[in-house]
């Protein structure tokens, strides 16, 4: 007999509501596996999307309980996003949660993302370490994140403190209207400048984010902010 | 001679090119076969485009051409940006459908998921 492991982390269920949690991959092969049991263990049903990795990722992500869909090409972690969200939405998810694959998320925080959405019935629930805890951030990832969050304001409009947060929670209806067409690292200033755009309520929420040299190893550089801003302009002027 | 005779052929095949698009796309073809034209014209009397040139205050006929040149290449590469944007979204549509019609499902060994990280 199998033994099912018992939820070790706080949960918050809303009874008849499907929770969806979208994990995009990319080489992730060392943490997804303990990443995605971890998830399970709470949330089951998890969707890993696999984009393109040269590494077991989506194996690995496979045999810790998640559904694992593969790009054949590597397109970014918006495209992933969206392909995993797209798959949540037609699986019929009630809500959905985008988290981290690199353990930079806790799963406990994505109670705190349902509670806060059934409290306050939002359309998205942002996670934002600057509300709750940045646990060893670099200073320098910490300015660009600042300056973020002012980009943002000036663009959509809406007021928040961590513009860039891969933890967030979409209700069904909300993740049905949002189209992320921004594939690589711009998608998450899309995101909100769409939030604005149709008019959705965002709410934050306290969340840690976890620093680890993997993941710091493996996180956006400075230069990165300067593509980004190129491929929104882009995206604004091919849509004129 | 010989030159003006290589790049009015060479013009000549822009002229047709734009003939056969010109259904496609008739903003492309007529710009095509303006500067097609014009270029043919400019080739076979040496004395045209520094005729033009002077008219718009350029010093040489030479020099216009260049600046021609310069601004329809810039043109040409915005529209090729364009249309390699285009082709990313089909890519993107393509693998996303892709991925989207055949779902590995949770392959769990017996012995629980958490086995999986430590190997």
């Amino acid at each position: 007999m199998m033994p099912t492991p018992t939820p070790t982390v706080p949960t918050y269920e809303v009874p008849g509501r499907t929770v969806a949690v979208v994990i995009p991959a990319y080489n992730e092969g060392k943490v997804i596996g303990p990443v995605v049991a971890g998830v399970c263990a709470a949330y089951p049903f998890v969707v890993v999307v696999d984009d393109c990795s040269k590494d077991d990722t989506g194996r690995c992500a496979a045999g810790a309980g998640a559904v694992v869909l593969l790009h054949v090409v590597n397109l970014g972690q918006g495209a992933a996003l969206q392909t995993g969200i797209s798959y949540a939405l037609l699986r019929g998810a009630d809500l959905v949660v985008t988290f981290d694959a690199d353990g930079q998320h806790r799963v406990e925080d994505i109670a705190v993302l349902i509670e806060t959405q059934a409290r306050t019935g939002a359309d998205v629930v942002a996670g934002s370490r600057f509300l709750g805890k940045a646990l060893d951030m670099p200073t320098a990832k910490r300015l660009l994140l600042k300056a973020a969050v002012q980009f943002t304001r000036l663009t959509s409009g809406l007021d928040l403190t961590d513009a860039h947060n891969g933890l967030r929670l979409f209700t069904r209806a909300a993740a049905g209207k949002i189209r992320i067409s921004q594939n690589r690292m711009a998608h998450a200033s899309e995101i909100v400048d769409q939030v604005g755009a149709l008019g959705l309520r965002m709410v934050e929420a306290p969340v840690t984010v976890i620093y680890t040299s993997y993941s710091l190893a493996k996180g956006q550089r400075v230069s990165n902010s300067v593509s980004v801003l190129f491929e929104l302009l882009l995206g604004r002027l091919s849509k004129t | 001679m010989i030159i003006q005779f290589i790049l009015c052929a060479g013009l000549g095949f822009a002229l047709f090119y734009a003939y056969l698009q010109r259904r496609k796309s008739s903003l492309v073809s007529l710009a095509i076969v303006v500067v097609s034209a014009a270029g043919i014209v400019a080739v076979l009397l040496p004395s045209f485009s520094n005729a033009v040139a002077h008219a718009v205050g350029v010093g040489r006929g030479a020099d216009l051409v260049f600046y021609c040149w310069i601004v329809i290449t810039l043109l040409v590469s915005v529209n090729l940006q364009f249309k390699i944007l285009q082709v990313q979204q089909n890519v993107t549509t393509l693998t996303r459908e892709l991925a989207l019609r055949a779902p590995v499902p949770p392959n769990v060994p017996p012995g629980g998921a958490a086995m999986e990280g430590q190997a």
